[in-house]
């Protein structure tokens, strides 16, 4: 028997997993040799960040082409076809099935760990549980004081906490089979298990911290993600929103294409009442955009708004003795709340002009916003009479590095503000228009 | 000997002395003090005194009789009315087909219902409070009725009763007595009950200024569908002394008759089904200007006193009804068996028969107390003389010095303003007037005049929650039975829910008793407080001083009992505890003043538990004062009242003393910063806020 499982474990090494890989793929193959399934050591792997830039990834690749690693190229491979969790998962069972000692698995580990976010399953639990259990079971679990005291098989634990560490990392919380796979590995006093004990202490706590979640799935119809983001904005539960404009091409006499952005606004009844009370003598303001972040989305938002009152004009509200029917709503005495009885805390008030409503819409200009306003008038007469000035920014450019002339006031007709949901989609248009 | 004369006697010296000190300006006003003019200085003012930590017994002891005659009349008024309602009245047909027949309206009409208070020389019964109250224990035997003729009679038609001219009053006050013409009361407008500011219906003078022209609806106008003769509150333009034009409410007798009103649908309402309640439109009504009611612009304090004054219409209600349960109900337990005994034999059951007794006994006492009150004939001579209210120590010396007299007519509550004097600069100025006005709006005006206060809304708040607490008892002992339609309990309870929101809900009822006793305090008290926070130490000392003898137990003698006593030995634990509780109440009013002043008008949880306990502390003296007459007289079962009497006291005493815990500063047992911070959480989402109990997060 160990002579068989000796013999089947040199095959397994003579082929890679790569080549095993094309055998199913029936795809002709580079050149790698025999030679590149040396393993080295993994220490570089350690908590190495996920790349994002394509430049730093190259650099990785040429050292890593000069180190022994070669489980990198499994997936570099795999990753030609297609990068999706099939192909993962297939590398892993690959993997898995070659050396039923799993000789390398912590490179192994590691490697996948990096390419997750690649292949799109950084957040997937069921991967990492798979990835989990290409650990061999059994084997690193102390049987003894001596090798409990001391740490046992420390870089396999290593390797198992890291594991378990990219998981906190994008917020996966590992189940019940994890558990069970870590006992397994590890033994229930292992670095792995006390990690996972600590991730399951905190993270049901965390899970419900924030008061005002982002949904994870954000909608892709930019006239719902404005709708999402206004309300986020406004945290008024009377607060309305109002699409002024849906989002529509059509195709004018000259055969040309024109793309009507969407408008989208909303207002509160308060907003309404303050608006409805504001000295149409004094001018009110588009001003924007303003960015919002939700999770990797920018939007952005524009507000109609005054001037805070000055201070001459401000006319308290004065009591009324014949307001109440059934009782004095105040009191006719000369004295004040004691001073151990005042809760109230010392704040210095910033005089801010109020916020009468709020925009969202895929075209900053002028003539879009102008729609927005005319669309409040009809729920609010009074925007008629009362002088509309609009002082918008460049505001996303500065986003992308390209050159702008900084914020400033724009005059009417000049260039607009491009004010793209998606940052994104606003680089390759702003590529395009180059072009 | 009247306490609350000798302070104005005492004050009135006061008031020479600053007089004659100032007298470089008063030269011209040596006839003042002969001029002492005389208030009614017994009025309603002793639940404000209780504010002080008094207790001003000749108010409220002995328990107020009627004469021999006056009994008879009213048992010849209760005994058709009584027959009327046992064996013409079909309550459960009224509540099914949520109308009164008009067979029954024309019995009630025959009967003078409709003008319990009108005067005789208008056609009316003429009837004192504490006649009213006596039927209203009978009328309210059917809420649908109770209701119909209370929108009729306490508001509907109160507008010409107190405020209304002669010519008013013989136009329309015969018909109206008679039920020819039913009366409504239009105040209410989408927007809220007690805010005047959502008044909008408008009173435009025609080009001629003979006639207004109504504009704008009401809407849950009791009678509303029938009425003939409506008392509608309007906006109208007035000029103001400065000139400037401003929208002030006017009320106005309008006639059906006139045109352009429209009633909408009657509303489909929880209780009271039979009474009419719907929206009202006014559209372009002509109303001639003879038909103002008071001044043009004085609408706000005639809607004030209406409403005032009608509260007390629903007082002895809910103890009339309570008899009648007890009654049924007693039956019913006396004779079903369960497990071989009987329903009465069960502590539980036996419990809520108790609670129900002793609720009916305290409301009784209450609404009668009360009604008496009102009824105590006024000052004998209503010339200008007699004590003097004064209010010049409260105000800054120089400033405008208004003395306002107010002589009861206390017919209904209703002071009459028969002449006030300006003291000023310039010296006195008299003059006269003969407006009738509820006295705390008078004092509302003038500040700081003690007169009357609301006894009758603390009977009104106890006797609505009472009320739906002994109905709810009644139906559960008929348990499932109760439920259901066969029995009258299930309409009793409909019915008696609207208690605690019309005519002011309880919690408005509830800032009304509070805020009108702190402020009356607090005029006093202001002084005293100030000296306090300089930092006099005299003042200082002798609150320590108090303080010190409270916790070591001094007892608190208030001569209730004793010698010159007014309580019945036989009540004289419920007495001191009565009096330990009135104490108590002082100085906490006193301190609740120290620490939030004029901004306790926002502290509603806390004039919620002061509220609570002036109504138990009223409660306890309208019982002690009952059953030590009825010991005193020897009347049938004075035995039971005793009983009943000491066991509410006690009761309230320990509940009031919990109340007053709370109000201490930092007390352990006030929850009300977690009270408001729930509520604030809840409101915030404006959901319920926690998760399922099966949720889970991992």
């Amino acid at each position: 028997m160990l002579s068989v499982w000796f013999a089947s474990g040199l095959f397994l090494r003579v082929l890679s997993p790569f080549e095993v890989l094309t055998m199913h793929t029936k795809k002709s193959q580079g050149d790698q040799g025999a030679l590149r399934r040396f393993h080295g050591s993994p220490g570089c792997y350690k908590s190495q960040p996920v790349p994002t830039d394509p430049g730093e990834e190259h650099e990785d690749r040429i050292k890593k082409d000069k180190s022994l690693i070669t489980h990198d190229d499994l997936f570099e491979r795999v990753a030609r076809e297609a990068k999706t969790k099939a192909t993962f998962n297939r590398v892993v069972d690959v993997f898995s099935k070659r050396d039923i000692r799993r000789r390398g698995h912590v490179e192994f580990i590691y490697a996948a760990l990096k390419k997750m976010p690649e292949f799109g399953v950084e957040r997937d639990l069921t991967v990492y549980n798979k990835l989990l259990d290409v650990f061999p079971k059994e084997v690193f679990v102390p049987r003894n004081f001596i090798q409990r005291m001391f740490n046992h098989y420390p870089r396999q634990q290593e390797c198992g906490v890291q594991l378990l560490e990219q998981m906190e990392n994008y917020g996966i919380m590992p189940n019940v089979e994890s558990k069970v796979l870590i006992v397994q590995i590890f033994g229930d006093k292992s670095h792995p298990m006390r990690k996972y004990q600590r991730i399951m202490y905190w993270f049901p706590k965390f899970k419900h911290a924030n008061p005002f979640p982002v949904p994870l799935q954000l909608p892709e119809d930019p006239v719902d993600l404005a709708r999402l983001s206004l309300n986020r904005i406004a945290n008024d539960l009377d607060a309305k929103v109002t699409v002024y404009q849906m989002p529509c091409t059509d195709i004018s006499e000259s055969g040309e294409e024109i793309t009507f952005p969407h408008v989208v606004g909303i207002q509160s009844p308060d907003q309404m009442e303050l608006l409805a009370k504001h000295n149409p003598n004094r001018p009110v303001f588009v001003e924007g955009p303003f960015p919002l972040w939700l999770r990797k989305i920018c939007v952005y938002y524009y507000i109609l708004r005054a001037d805070p009152l000055p201070p001459e004009e401000k006319v308290e509200d004065s009591y009324d003795p014949e307001r109440c029917f059934d009782y004095p709503l105040q009191l006719d005495l000369d004295l004040d709340r004691d001073m151990g009885d005042d809760d109230s805390f010392d704040v210095e008030d910033v005089d801010e002009g109020p916020v009468f409503a709020m925009c969202m819409t895929s075209q900053g200009d002028q003539a879009t916003l102008n729609q927005w306003i005319s669309g409040l008038q009809e729920t609010n007469p009074t925007l008629g009479r009362v002088p509309t000035l609009f002082r918008l920014e460049a505001g996303p450019r500065e986003l992308q590095g390209v050159a702008d002339p900084g914020p400033g006031y724009r005059e009417e007709g000049e260039e607009e503000a491009e004010t793209d949901i998606v940052v994104e989609e606003e680089h390759q248009r702003s590529q395009g228009v180059k072009q | 000997m009247n306490i609350n004369r000798l302070i104005a006697l005492s004050k009135s010296v006061q008031f020479g002395k600053i007089l004659t000190s100032n007298a470089r300006h008063a030269t011209k006003e040596v006839n003042l003090p002969h001029r002492t003019i005389r208030t009614h200085a017994r009025n309603l003012a002793y639940a404000k005194d209780l504010f002080l930590g008094k207790v001003n017994k000749a108010e409220c002891f002995p328990y107020p009789e009627i004469g021999n005659e006056e009994l008879e009349e009213i048992n010849s008024f209760v005994a058709p009315v009584e027959k009327f309602f046992t064996e013409e009245v079909d309550s459960k047909r009224i509540d099914h087909e949520a109308k009164i027949p008009p067979e029954t309206l024309n019995g009630l009409k025959e009967l003078g219902l409709f003008g319990i208070q009108v005067p005789e020389e208008y056609g009316g019964l003429g009837l004192s409070n504490t006649m009213y109250a006596r039927l209203g224990e009978i009328i309210s035997l059917d809420g649908s009725i109770a209701v119909t003729l209370a929108a009729h009679q306490a508001i509907g038609l109160k507008g010409i009763l107190i405020a209304g001219s002669e010519e008013q009053k013989a136009k329309y006050l015969p018909k109206l007595a008679s039920g020819e013409h039913v009366a409504a009361f239009c105040l209410t407008e989408p927007g809220s009950g007690s805010d005047a500011a959502s008044i909008q219906t408008k009173a435009t003078l025609s080009e001629d200024r003979k006639t207004y022209l109504l504009n704008g609806s009401k809407i849950w106008i009791s009678n509303g569908g029938f009425a003939d003769l409506m008392t509608v509150f309007a906006r109208t333009e007035v000029v103001g002394e400065d000139g400037v034009k401003k929208d002030k409410i006017t009320a106005f007798i309008v006639e059906r008759a006139f045109g352009g009103i429209t009633s909408g649908k009657p509303e489909d309402k929880l209780g009271i089904r039979g009474s009419n309640t719907c929206e009202v439109s006014f559209d372009n009504c002509p109303v001639p200007v003879e038909n103002v009611i008071g001044e043009v612009g004085g609408g706000f304090k005639v809607a004030m006193n209406i409403l005032n004054s009608g509260r007390f219409s629903m007082g002895s209600a809910g103890s009339g009804m309570i008899k009648k349960l007890i009654e049924m109900t007693a039956e019913y337990a006396g004779s079903r068996k369960q497990f071989g005994k009987n329903l009465s034999e069960f502590g539980m059951i036996q419990e809520k028969f108790a609670v129900m007794a002793q609720n009916a006994f305290v409301m009784e006492s209450m609404a009668y107390l009360t009604a008496g009150m009102m009824d105590r004939p006024g000052v004998p001579d209503c010339s200008l003389e007699a004590a003097m209210v004064k209010v010049s120590d409260l105000l800054p010396i120089g400033c405008l010095i208004v003395v306002c007299v107010v002589v009861s007519k206390l017919n209904d509550g209703i002071g009459v303003l028969i002449g006030y004097a300006v003291v000023g600069e310039q010296g006195v100025q008299e003059r006269t007037k003969h407006t009738p006005l509820r006295c705390p709006s008078v004092e509302d005006q003038r500040g700081g005049c003690v007169v009357a206060y609301p006894t009758p809304t603390l009977t009104n708040v106890f006797s609505s929650e009472g009320g739906w607490i002994c109905v709810s008892e009644a139906l559960q002992v008929l348990g499932g039975l109760g439920y259901t339609k066969n029995y009258p309990y299930e309409r009793y309870l409909r019915d008696c829910r609207i208690l605690l929101i019309f005519e002011g809900t309880n919690e408005i009822l509830r800032m009304y008793i509070a805020l009108t006793g702190m402020q009356y305090a607090g005029k006093i008290l202001t002084g005293k407080i100030k000296e306090m926070k300089k930092g006099n130490v005299g003042v200082a000392f002798e609150m320590l001083g108090r303080k010190l003898g409270d916790a070591l137990g001094r007892k608190v003698d208030l001569g209730l009992t004793g010698m010159d006593g007014v309580v019945h030995p036989g009540l004289a634990d419920s007495a001191k505890k009565l009096e330990q509780n009135v104490a108590h109440f002082g100085s906490t009013v006193e301190n609740l003043l120290y620490r939030y002043g004029k901004t306790i008008v926002e502290e509603q949880l806390i004039l919620k538990r002061v509220a609570d306990v002036l109504i138990n502390l009223y409660a306890m003296t309208a019982v002690l004062s009952r059953s030590s007459r009825s010991i005193s007289i020897g009347l049938r079962n004075h035995d039971h009242e005793v009983l009943l009497a000491n066991t509410f006291c006690t009761d309230a005493f320990f509940k009031n003393n919990y109340w007053l815990t709370q109000l201490q500063r930092n007390s352990p047992e006030n929850q009300d910063e977690n009270i408001k911070k729930i509520a604030r959480e809840v409101l915030e989402k404006r959901t319920y806020v926690c998760s399922h109990p099966l949720d889970r997060t991992f």
